[in-house]
């Protein structure tokens, strides 16, 4: 039995389910949703295609767990994790969907995350976790190594929960 | 961006076109000091999605379709409703036709407080991002966050949630908001309109190039008010015709430098859809409140400079705020969510009025529902031509900018149509070349 959470989390599945392995970070926040079942509502499970959502989506949450596909040029399938939040280094635009990147978003992830900064709506934390993608076709599933690493994901996602406290 | 030369020619290109809903490229060639070529390469995902529609139930197109894009899902459910409703034989009563007026209206606000105060506003006020923008202008960027929001609660009210509605169905909606539901939308409506009409005001004084469109205009027109989930199709040339002639009087065509197909008017010219096609074309039925802010924004009763653009999306803010209030205002609920649509043998065309303009879907379906064909005519691929024109007149007089402040221009151009390319390459290069 793990201990009551204290503190509030949004988990995001960032992306479009119709595009290919852009949908795998909704993929990954609806297994992760099913696994915690109800939390007493201190944990939110969402899936969003527009980054900017994500301005109103965490607010007044202590951590944020973002999951979006990612091209940085690795092995697709690959599970990457980034500190976002507070005096963590600025995202990089070309591999974390910046406008017209590596989503299909007009108004990518990083630069959500950094008009957050200056606006100070960023959480106190905030944990992107990217799988490395390797297709964006209309009307695609997920690639068999991206769909191979929804797990993974998923795994990487309840651990940083836990580092939270309570899950 | 990079700058680089090679063997006596320039080249100036930009990797990615920032702030733009999708993927495509762009090249403008230049020789000799004259504007040679102009290519628009944009790869359609309506494409796709008429082959994976083939051989699907009739009922399914509202939320395959809505897909295709997460900034204007609900136009792709309303244009494929009304196609699969018309090829039935079936007419929605008027309550379920104002509930999705309604739904649109919050689609229309999503898209346009996004696109004007996070992806153009910076091009007008010399910032590279709305982030930049953000850092000098904090409360614009926070006032465009309010409009959005009061939008998604909309269209998550209406629609069942912000991004790709789950509450359409052919024939109606599974459910509708109550009356209390709807009124407690009333104070963020009533803020978002005191708020559009600020936009309205400042984007007004926004300096914009010297630029006249000749292109013929083309959008809905409706007897129920300015066009969203209905109407016929008129353009500014005189012609008007229902949807179902639509595709007799637009030719698709191939062009070899992109797998999009360019749409043209018979007479074979270009013509734009979307803001400045609904504003000349239906100005008269704007909201009073519309009007008079379109008339102090010295619109006029038609606007061919397409930077202006901006001008008109924020006054349509404004009367989609007032129109959403007037339907919650009236509303006296509904019989029924929905209407029964049996499927029958047969052919059916819908088109409404996406924000970027007019969207046209046709289905032909068998006895027992299955699709055998599938058509979408996007607003974007519609407005390809335009774009390029525009950017071969544009590039032309202009010449003598440095390639970095011209290719920003040239971006700029490309952001007045807010073209929707969310597709399949995930790059939009531009490039300039000159010999």
């Amino acid at each position: 039995m793990n201990a009551p959470r204290t503190t509030s989390v949004v988990v995001v599945g960032l992306g479009n389910p119709g595009r290919g392995d852009d949908g795998v970070g909704p993929a990954v926040a609806a297994r992760v949703g099913e696994l915690l079942g109800d939390d007493g509502g201190l944990v939110r499970v969402v899936g969003h295609e527009d980054p900017v959502e994500l301005l109103e989506t965490w607010a007044g949450a202590d951590l944020a767990v973002v999951v979006d596909a990612v091209r940085t040029g690795g092995e697709p399938g690959t599970v990457l994790v980034l500190e976002a939040g507070g005096d963590a280094e600025p995202l990089t635009e070309e591999p974390w969907g910046g406008p017209a990147r590596g989503g299909t978003h007009a108004f990518g992830l990083a630069a959500a995350v950094e008009l957050a900064r200056v606006l100070d709506r960023l959480p106190s934390r905030v944990a992107v976790v990217g799988v490395e993608a390797a297709g964006w076709a209309a009307g695609a599933a997920l690639s068999a190594p991206v769909a191979a690493a929804v797990p993974r994901a998923v795994a990487t996602v309840l651990e940083l929960l836990s580092e939270e406290g309570g899950c | 961006m990079t700058h680089r030369l090679t063997e006596g020619t320039q080249v100036l290109q930009v990797d990615t076109l920032a702030r733009v809903e999708g993927e495509g490229a762009m090249r403008v060639e230049v020789r000799d000091g004259e504007v040679t070529d102009v290519e628009l390469r944009i790869y359609e995902p309506p494409r796709f999605f008429e082959a994976f529609l083939r051989g699907r139930a009739w009922t399914e197109p509202p939320d395959i379709t809505a897909r295709i894009c997460g900034i204007c899902p609900v136009a792709y459910q309303m244009s494929s409703c009304l196609a699969i409703e018309a090829a039935c034989g079936v007419t929605v009563p008027e309550e379920i036709r104002l509930m999705r007026r309604l739904l649109y209206c919050g689609e229309w606000l999503e898209s346009h407080a996004l696109h004007i105060f996070f992806l153009h506003a910076p091009d007008f006020l010399g910032y590279q991002s709305a982030i930049e923008m953000a850092r000098d202008h904090r409360e614009l960027v926070e006032r465009g966050l309010r409009l959005k929001k009061a939008g998604n609660a909309l269209m998550t009210l209406v629609g069942g949630r912000a991004v790709h509605p789950v509450n359409v169905r052919v024939g109606g909606f599974y459910r509708l908001p109550t009356r209390s539901e709807l009124a407690a939308l009333r104070p963020a409506l009533e803020q978002g309109l005191d708020e559009a009409l600020q936009t309205v005001a400042l984007v007004s004084t926004f300096d914009v190039p010297e630029m006249e469109q000749p292109y013929e205009y083309l959008s809905l027109r409706s007897e129920h008010g300015y066009p969203l989930e209905s109407g016929s199709v008129v353009t500014t040339g005189g012609s008007a015709f229902p949807v179902a002639e639509f595709e007799g009087h637009v030719t698709e065509e191939h062009v070899a430098h992109s797998n999009a197909l360019h749409a043209r008017l018979h007479d074979g010219d270009p013509y734009v859809v979307g803001p400045l096609a609904r504003y000349a074309l239906c100005s008269d039925q704007l909201s009073p409140l519309a009007q008079e802010a379109a008339r102090a924004a010295g619109l006029g009763g038609e606007c061919r400079n397409p930077f202006r653009s901006i001008v008109v999306r924020a006054v349509e803010l404004v009367h989609a705020f007032d129109e959403a209030l007037r339907i919650i205002g009236g509303w006296n609920g509904a019989p029924g969510p929905a209407v029964p649509v049996p499927a029958r043998a047969g052919e059916g065309h819908g088109a409404t009025e996406a924000p970027r303009g007019l969207l046209f879907h046709r289905y032909r379906i068998d006895d027992d529902g299955t699709i055998l064909e599938a058509q979408i005519v996007p607003p974007t691929s519609q407005n390809q031509a335009s774009i390029e024109a525009d950017l071969r007149a544009f590039v032309q007089p202009r010449l003598h900018l440095s390639h970095d402040e011209l290719t920003r221009q040239c971006e700029q151009a490309i952001r007045n149509y807010d073209p929707c390319i969310s597709c399949a390459t995930h790059f939009l290069d531009l490039r300039v070349d000159e010999s």
